[in-house]
């Protein structure tokens, strides 16, 4: 029960941290409107994962592993790319804040609903389709009479949640231009064990080579069992066997994208003097 | 951006009906059957063991139902000869639970492994895959036989097989 439980935290965790970081921002800028637009997102991404994978689990035909590896691999890539131009979303908008501009803010943050709705969508449909699988493999085992770990997956995406609903209620106390300083450093971090995964996911369905070219091995110090190993999974998608690829992936993705943001989200206010222009090239990859 | 936004979920949408007419496999594959090219092969992963109900299986589409005994989570991987390769993979296999990979091999020789702990090489097992005469595709492709068709199959369904008729055992990406 144990082994299901950190499954689930570990399946849930990311996308429940990206989501509670959204609901935050929309809520921070006084756009609550756009919550049912997220909410819209998160229930199809759930409602067609488990569909999908009731269907693959019991219905006439199963997924071939090609195929599933490519899902989740572009899946993730796609995912990278919305969590990028929301980063810089974000960056924008903490700009914003210092010149005290309620105008501009309100252009920077004038987001089509479209575009909340996708970014909740791929955040938690990215993974959806494994743990609808893992799950409907819980609800098998408990039709043949054993419950423990489909409650265990259960209670383990529980507990995701709520620590997405925490990280929600303890950012919305922050100072705005920390709140957005802070959430959109650990985002570039999310984002970066994202595209690391699905570099990894292309990896093993053939598509990119180099699966068996190990950077580093850690897996006997961080056993991917663990809780501690769960919780850099589930967060950071930090892999103990990580392949070349992927760390050279990560590193060319962290190290722009980190300094873009620290520079234009942290940047010193220029006293009296309005907010410049936005580049308009600042944009997702 | 919106009109980012929009690509993406164009895309998206593509993609899963692209997976969705293109990486189907059937289900309806009992060792009976076996002469058709799709074959089931139960595979018990526990703490110490890796046993499978058989080593050898007619080329096609294989689907291994992966059952954990153990108290760690296990993964089970198929790799090529070399032992390197990965042929197929499925994780998150919890203990208690059953899951299946399904995958679509040429004859040859395999390795199976088990990894309980999800960490190192595994419990490895040499699996032979004979030549049972139907073509296989040569690289990630599915089955080229079309599944039996049942009674009951549902809309969406067979809606999803009809679309896929031109474009199933095509490779996802050429």
């Amino acid at each position: 029960m144990l082994a299901n439980f950190l499954i689930g935290l570990r399946e849930g965790l990311e996308a429940a941290l990206v989501v509670g970081i959204l609901v935050a921002y929309l809520v921070r800028l006084n756009r609550r409107e756009l919550l049912p637009a997220l909410w819209t997102g998160v229930a199809i991404a759930v409602g067609a994962s488990l569909a999908f994978g009731a269907a693959l689990t019991f219905g006439p035909q199963g997924l071939s592993f090609e195929a599933q590896e490519a899902v989740g691999g572009i899946l993730s890539i796609l995912t990278v790319g919305l969590v990028t131009w929301m980063i810089f979303w974000m960056a924008r908008t903490a700009r914003h804040l210092k010149g005290d501009l309620q105008h501009e803010l309100d252009d920077a943050v004038g987001t089509g609903r479209r575009a909340v709705l996708v970014v909740a969508l791929l955040a938690v449909g990215r993974e959806g389709l494994e743990t609808a699988l893992f799950l409907w493999a819980g609800a098998q085992a408990t039709g043949r009479g054993s419950a423990g770990p489909l409650v265990g997956a259960a209670l383990g995406l529980g507990l995701a949640v709520a620590l997405g609903w925490a990280m929600y209620k303890g950012s919305i106390h922050l100072d705005l231009r920390k709140f957005f300083g802070v959430t959109g450093v650990f985002l570039v971090l999310i984002a970066a064990g994202v595209l690391s995964y699905g570099v990894h996911d292309l990896q093993e369905a053939g598509i990119l080579p180099g699966i068996n070219n190990l950077a580093f091995d850690v897996s006997s110090s961080v056993p991917p069992t663990s809780w501690y190993g769960t919780l850099l999974k589930g967060i950071f998608n930090f892999s103990p066997e990580t392949t070349w690829l992927q760390a050279v992936v990560w590193v060319l993705y962290v190290v722009p994208v980190m300094w873009s943001f620290v520079r234009i989200a942290w940047a010193k206010p220029r006293k009296g003097a309005p907010a410049r222009p936005q580049p308009s090239a600042v944009t997702a990859a | 951006m919106p009109s980012a936004a929009r690509a993406a979920a164009a895309l998206g949408s593509g993609l899963v009906v692209l997976v969705a007419v293109t990486g189907c496999v059937s289900n309806a594959a009992p060792e009976a059957t076996s002469t058709t090219g799709a074959a089931r092969i139960a595979v018990t992963s526990s703490a110490d063991a890796c046993d499978l109900s058989t080593s050898t299986a007619p080329s096609g589409t294989l689907t291994f139902t992966v059952s954990n005994t153990g108290s760690d989570v296990t993964e089970f991987y198929l790799y090529a000869a070399d032992g390197k390769q990965v042929v197929g993979e499925v994780e998150n296999i919890g203990p208690g639970l059953s899951r299946d990979l399904v995958v679509t091999a040429k004859p040859g020789t395999y390795v199976a492994a088990c990894k309980p702990g999800m960490a190192g090489d595994g419990i490895r097992h040499d699996v032979t895959v004979t030549d049972s005469g139907t073509p296989v595709p040569t690289t990630g492709a599915r089955a080229s036989s079309r599944p039996p068709r049942r009674s009951a199959v549902p809309p969406v369904r067979s809606l999803l097989t009809a679309a896929g008729g031109p474009f199933r055992g095509e490779p996802l990406f050429a």
